[in-house]
């Protein structure tokens, strides 16, 4: 982990020093202190310059905290599989996003409808067709990524549970939306 | 009113509130229908390893709101069952230590030392049966210590404290909290500062939101949820799935538990467990009154001091510590649970939370409005009602009636909760994840809500990956708000007086209690590390 404390340390008090340089003098309209028809008011910079400088100052601790030299390495296959989770979950939230309007744009290709999605965003089929995929997509893409293979019970499970899981939360909650209805 | 009064009005706005349904004619609170609820859901996800009863309170929250919507009559059925989950829950996380040497939360890792021996001795049931006494017993300890010194706390707060000593009292919290949680003093100040940093981002006064890059996605700043539910539970998500990766999935591998000889809990022996429990419960609710230590330092602390207590007074044969002490059991399980009372001390009395349950009871008020946790809350006002206070003697009614179901049957429910230990983690983490961002939705309906959900995610499973507790981030997020206000208001009321902090001895004594804390805590790591 010394190694490590090392990076992040140095890590955080970079981010510090951008922060306290760069970012809040170019992206926050007041100064550390405002003076307003004679009235003298903390200003917007303050506190964010009261965090950057903890974290300068958390960064520096973590710096000269003395650790014992056990282990160094960070072993990178563990942030890959982690990677591969991450990229399933954005997969399933661009299917949860633009699966319905996408089956509706094929429908209209084959002349079946010519109404938008947000007319159609709280009527069967279309309002669970994005929650649907996308769900599959994340229970079943995950649950298939952590065994190491894909298999059709996986998919069947992943499919019975976000049914379940629409059961669960939209059929007895009126006001309630699933992703993606709210959007439209 | 009189305080007896309040007291009454509390009783009566969970008896005589809103009906769930009627049962033969007569109808059924539904605050106490939504503890009952919440305690046994609690004691299921409990059960669950690697599902923590604030997992289940950040998905059931929005959902609850939802359904409830934001008016003042929601606040008692939604916080009711919040602590039902939050009562449950530790019970329930036994369940997994004793019968499978799994704990169900983190604070049950000392259960498993005596509980998992008991089972392998055939003892299981008399097992369950000792967690489920010093449990109770010690939750019952902690809400009693709740009611009596929360109002002490909040008047003296009320009484002696102004803006500029409120801010040195917020201060003080955050380095308590940065300095103890995680054993690291500088990842602990990192973790606060990335969630003030993340809480400033799209606030100020100024008509240009400060830190938004100009961009109108960061403009209104991070919603609360998103940067709680993110990093709490997608972040527990993703580095669960990591560990699950490492090893085999231990759910899969339950061993038949065969129970053989008399598996009752005579009175010799809860006259022999009832010291520890005791001694437990006091340790726990100690320590549950300061903000951020946790159950998991109250266990490890209850299951030392019951040790060293069964070495002085250890009769000849009986097992010690580690080799199925009945004793040890008990002395881990009052310990964790004496913990959840106490912890509404800070939240109830400060508008301070003290780990991630109290974060969510916070949120929940914060989200339904009409109760603002803080010393005001326990104003006793004769000419006007206040209605906070009785909503707070409510609140301890839901806790009271969650006992009691813990108390009648949280045993059966533990013994029935046995089955969650063989659910499948590949399948139920996902679960939670599509739960946790259909909850988001349910309360910010924008796709939006849910990216920065899944990027507050990540940055909880980095820090987890670098042994950084997410905790002081989440507590520095929901109090970063509070804190400029209170120093805009103190600053004001000084007349612009720079040096305001300073301006009592209260807020110097504060100040330099943070200042002392994390000094401490870095020497204590500096030894540590030498020692090592």
């Amino acid at each position: 982990m010394y190694r490590l404390n090392i990076y992040i340390g140095t890590g955080a008090v970079l981010l510090a020093l951008v922060g306290l340089f760069l970012w809040i003098p170019q992206d926050t309209g007041t100064g550390l202190i405002v003076r307003v028809r004679r009235q003298v008011s903390i200003g917007d910079a303050l506190a964010p310059t009261i965090a950057f400088t903890l974290l300068a100052i958390g960064g520096a601790l973590l710096l000269i905290e003395r650790r014992k030299h056990s282990s160094t390495d960070v072993m990178l296959a563990p942030f890959l599989h982690t990677g591969a989770l991450v990229a399933v979950i954005i997969l399933g939230l661009l299917l949860m996003r633009h699966a319905g309007p996408g089956f509706l744009l094929v429908a209209e290709w084959f002349g079946a409808t010519d109404t938008e999605y947000r007319l159609l965003r709280e009527t069967f089929p279309w309002k669970y067709i994005g929650y649907f995929l996308g769900g599959v997509a994340i229970i079943g893409g995950m649950a298939s990524l952590s065994a190491g293979r894909l298999q059709a019970r996986t998919v069947l499970i992943a499919g019975v549970v976000t049914i379940g899981l629409v059961a669960l939360v939209d059929v007895p909650f009126d006001d309630l939306l699933l992703p993606p209805n709210g959007d439209y | 009113m009189q305080p007896l009064d309040y007291i009454a009005a509390g009783i009566q706005a969970v008896i005589f509130g809103p009906a769930a349904f009627e049962l033969l004619g007569v109808p059924v609170p539904l605050t106490l229908v939504m503890v009952f609820a919440g305690v046994v859901t609690g004691i299921l996800v409990g059960a669950t390893p690697g599902l923590a009863g604030p997992m289940a309170m950040a998905i059931s929250l929005p959902i609850l709101i939802s359904f409830f919507g934001y008016n003042v009559e929601a606040l008692l059925p939604v916080l009711g069952f919040l602590i039902g989950i939050m009562k449950g829950a530790t019970l329930g996380g036994a369940v997994p230590a004793i019968l499978f040497n799994t704990p169900g939360t983190p604070d049950a890792y000392m259960t498993t030392l005596d509980g998992y021996p008991l089972t392998k001795k055939g003892q299981s049931r008399k097992a369950l049966k000792v967690a489920h006494l010093s449990s109770v017993s010690g939750d019952t300890f902690s809400d009693i210590a709740l009611f009596v010194c929360a109002p002490f706390v909040a008047l003296m707060v009320e009484r002696h404290l102004d803006f500029p000593e409120k801010t040195a009292l917020l201060i003080l919290s955050l380095s308590f909290i940065a300095a103890v949680i995680g054993g690291s003093p500088g990842k602990g100040l990192i973790s606060v500062a990335l969630g003030l940093i993340a809480v400033f981002i799209g606030g100020g006064e100024d008509f240009y939101p400060r830190l938004s890059l100009g961009t109108d996605a960061l403009a209104g700043g991070f919603s609360i949820m998103t940067a709680i539910l993110g990093v709490l539970i997608v972040g527990a998500v993703l580095k669960e799935y990591e560990d699950l990766w490492h090893r085999s999935n231990l759910s899969g591998t339950c061993e038949r538990i065969v129970d053989n000889g008399d598996q009752r809990l005579t009175r010799a022996e809860i006259l022999r467990i009832a010291p520890y429990i005791g001694q437990s419960s006091i340790v726990g609710t100690i320590i549950g009154a300061l903000p951020g230590i946790g159950t998991t330092l109250a266990a490890a602390l209850g299951y030392q001091l019951g040790r060293a207590r069964h070495e002085r007074r250890r009769p000849e044969g009986a097992p010690a510590f580690g080799e199925g002490a009945i004793e040890g059991v008990a002395a881990t399980e009052a310990a964790n649970s004496s913990v959840s009372g106490s912890n509404l001390i800070p939240v109830l009395g400060l508008g301070i939370p003290g780990n991630a349950a109290a974060v969510f009871i916070i949120l929940a008020t914060d989200s339904i409005g009409g109760f603002t946790p803080g010393p005001s809350v326990f104003r006793f006002s004769e000419s006007v009602v206040n209605t906070e206070l009785v909503l707070v003697f409510g609140l301890f009614t839901a806790m009271l009636f969650a006992n009691l179901v813990n108390w009648t049957f949280g045993g059966a429910f533990m013994r029935a909760a046995t089955v969650m230990v063989r659910a499948p983690k590949r399948t139920l983490l996902p679960v939670v994840l599509l739960l946790t961002f259909t909850a988001v939705y349910a309360q910010e309906p924008s796709m939006e809500s849910l990216w920065f959900t899944l990027g507050f995610g990540i940055l909880g499973y980095l820090m987890r990956k670098v042994d950084m507790s997410p905790l002081p981030f989440v507590i520095a997020f929901v109090l970063g708000g509070s804190l400029e206000n209170s120093a805009r208001q103190a600053f004001s009321a000084t007349g612009g007086d720079p040096y305001f902090l300073f301006s009592s001895w209260i807020s110097i004594f504060f100040l330099a209690g943070s200042v002392v804390t994390v000094v401490l805590a870095l020497r204590q790591k500096r030894t540590d590390s030498t020692q090592a």
